[in-house]
């Protein structure tokens, strides 16, 4: 009979266990903020696009354009725009990410081996120098005449995927391919790429 | 057996054997009494504890006043649940940019489903329903989330994000059991092939896809120089309910829908629409899921614990019976089998295999899409939902009045047989 007692007291604690469990209640003591750098993969994380890619790709893309001939040996700065990348794969992304990246650091290591136009802020500066023609605001040089430069290279790039989705989890491979083309003749002068796969199964419950 | 009957003796130093019997009798009710209060308390704290889950606060009817404070207040397995219905009421209403930061938020949760989730977990432990885990969707759910964020995301002139969409609208829908209908939306892979030839590439492997799949409509080539595309869903949408025994099985229903086409007229133009995509047959045509086995064997456990309690209550009460009182193992043994089966009975009572029925109950049936080459200016589109003799059903028509740009962006206009009329796009 002891053992009896001994089985029905087990059995009801176990039962007040998975009765509270099921309180609903997450992380009740909360989760204290969590710095990363940019370049780690976090807790949260899916086979998507995410920080990590951004700047393995971005930092290898512009370690690449700097050594090409065309900008290391070019006798004045060459002037390039961007153009925004394609998105061929399934994720949708902020599209600018990579190419403001790029030209970020490119500005920031290399200062002075290569000009950026501001060809996003055009209207802006359109209005600006309307402005000074009309002579509403101040000019330090003659506003009348075409200073907006025209590009020597455009750099762009395209994100293809490839992915593959079974009982055993989500694969997917992403291909990131950039190009600095030639404005005047059209030449691709420098193309480069960086792949990434990832891998996840999520939960039975989610299958 | 003997280590107890020695403990029976032990515990028996009464004088005279009628009374050491009846102090036994006593002891065994006394013991019994605490032990079935034992157990009956913990079931008690048990089912108290479960009803601590936070519920969300009371609903008004609106959703757009709902969905907001469900987001916010409500339970957290719920929370995309009730981003995904907010959001295609806000659609229906014209309010995109609400629709487009609920569909946003609810995709990344979405994304980010990979990897051990405890909240997951409990709902495929045996105690606990599936509906505890943060609801995600079923497949066509997902889908139809990826195909409302393509379309806001084509509205802002994004072609290629819209296109990232309708591929993970598709993706979403890869995986089914039945193999046959792996991957078989239509809408989306069209308008993967119609974006696609708008970015200059080559739209004929999505476009062979679509035609594969589509039935009862005809797509047109995807033109390049469309500039107006409006989409169009009518219909109620797939119902979920749980069949079986123990409701462990996700079924669904797709309630019959008045509207069979669409008629849109945009000044002299006249178009009818035949539905495209069938969101009920995709609901029902994916085949069995994992959880579902998980299911299965919840229900089995809880079946079989409570046909082996049965057994144990009643052969203990019988041997319990056949003792006649006398400090004997049958007494003993049949007291411990009831115990047992007792316990057994909690246990099964406990096992909750219901399958989770919670779902994005707005949807709509179907889905179609008209597109057009329209003059820069302003427009007035006319749109009717037909029946099945093709009239114009009452009080469903809608108006929308829209600008064509000379230059850039597609006109894209969103209506649905449930949107509020007239609206301007």
């Amino acid at each position: 009979m002891n053992r009896t007692i001994f089985c029905s007291t087990v059995l009801m604690g176990v039962l007040v266990w998975t009765g509270c469990a099921s309180s609903g209640v997450k992380n009740p003591s909360g989760v204290p903020v969590t710095r990363l750098n940019p370049d780690e993969q976090g807790f949260v994380a899916g086979t998507g696009i995410e920080s990590q890619d951004l700047v393995a790709v971005a930092d290898k893309m512009a370690r690449s354009i700097l050594a090409i001939p065309q900008i290391a040996q070019a006798p004045r700065p060459p002037v390039v725009v961007l153009d925004p990348v394609e998105n061929k794969t399934r994720f949708p992304i902020n599209k600018d990410i990579f190419l403001t990246r790029i030209r970020a650091q490119l500005n920031s290591r290399a200062a002075g081996k290569v000009i950026f136009l501001a060809r996003d802020r055009m209207a802006t500066l359109e209005r600006e120098r309307n402005l000074k023609r009309e002579g509403a605001v101040t000019s330090a040089s003659d506003p009348n005449l075409q200073e907006f430069q025209g590009a020597d290279y455009f750099l762009t790039g395209t994100l293809e995927g490839l992915s593959t989705r079974t009982r055993a989890g989500t694969s997917d491979y992403i291909l990131y391919t950039f190009q600095l083309i030639d404005a005047r003749t059209s030449a691709i002068v420098w193309e480069d790429m960086a792949e990434v796969k990832k891998q996840g199964l999520e939960d039975a419950a989610y299958r | 057996m003997s280590t107890r009957r020695q403990g029976w003796a032990g515990s028996s130093a009464t004088p005279g054997r009628g009374g050491r019997l009846e102090w036994c009798r006593v002891l065994l009710g006394a013991r019994l009494g605490l032990c079935l209060g034992m157990i009956l308390l913990g079931a008690i704290i048990s089912a108290g504890c479960a009803t601590s889950r936070p519920q969300g606060p009371p609903l008004t009817g609106d959703i757009l006043v709902d969905g907001p404070r469900q987001i916010a207040e409500g339970p957290a397995r719920d929370r995309v649940l009730w981003q995904y219905r907010t959001a295609a009421a806000a659609m229906r209403q014209g309010r995109f940019d609400l629709a487009r930061s609920l569909l946003d938020d609810a995709l990344l949760t979405l994304q980010g489903r990979y990897g051990p989730d405890p909240e997951a977990r409990k709902a495929r432990s045996l105690f606990r329903p599936e509906s505890v885990k943060p609801f995600l969707g079923e497949p066509y759910e997902r889908s139809m989330a990826w195909i409302y964020r393509g379309i806001l995301y084509w509205r802002q002139g994004e072609l290629d994000n819209a296109r990232a969409c309708f591929r993970s609208a598709e993706f979403e829908d890869s995986d089914a059991e039945e193999h046959t209908y792996v991957g078989d939306w239509v809408l989306p892979d069209y308008l993967d092939a119609l974006a696609t030839a708008k970015l200059g590439g080559d739209p004929s492997d999505a476009l062979r896809r679509a035609g594969e799949h589509v039935r009862g409509a005809t797509l047109p080539e995807p033109d390049p120089s469309v500039n107006t595309l409006i989409f169009i869903e009518f219909g109620p949408g797939p119902v979920k309910y749980a069949a079986g025994r123990y409701g462990e099985q996700l079924r669904f229903r797709t309630p019959p829908s008045p509207v069979q086409a669409a008629r849109v007229t945009v000044g002299q133009v006249t178009v009818t629409a035949a539905p495209v995509d069938d969101v009920g047959y995709q609901a029902t045509t994916r085949g069995g899921r994992v959880m579902d086995h998980v299911l299965g064997n919840k229900a089995v456990f809880k079946e079989s614990t409570d046909a082996a309690s049965d057994a144990a209550i009643l052969g203990g009460a019988i041997l319990a019976t056949t003792g006649q009182g006398r400090k004997s193992a049958a007494d003993e043994a049949g007291a411990a089998l009831v115990l047992a089966g007792i316990a057994g009975k909690l246990l099964s009572a406990a096992t909750v295999p219901e399958a989770d029925t919670r779902a994005w109950d707005n949807l709509p049936r179907y889905l179609t899409f008209v597109q057009m080459r329209l003059p820069p200016g302003e427009h007035t589109a006319v749109i009717e939902f037909l029946d099945h003799s093709g009239r114009p059903l009452a009080g469903r028509t809608k108006t929308v009045h829209f600008r064509v740009p000379a230059h850039g962006r597609d006109t894209v206009l969103f209506v649905s047989d449930t949107s509020t009329t007239p609206q301007t796009q």
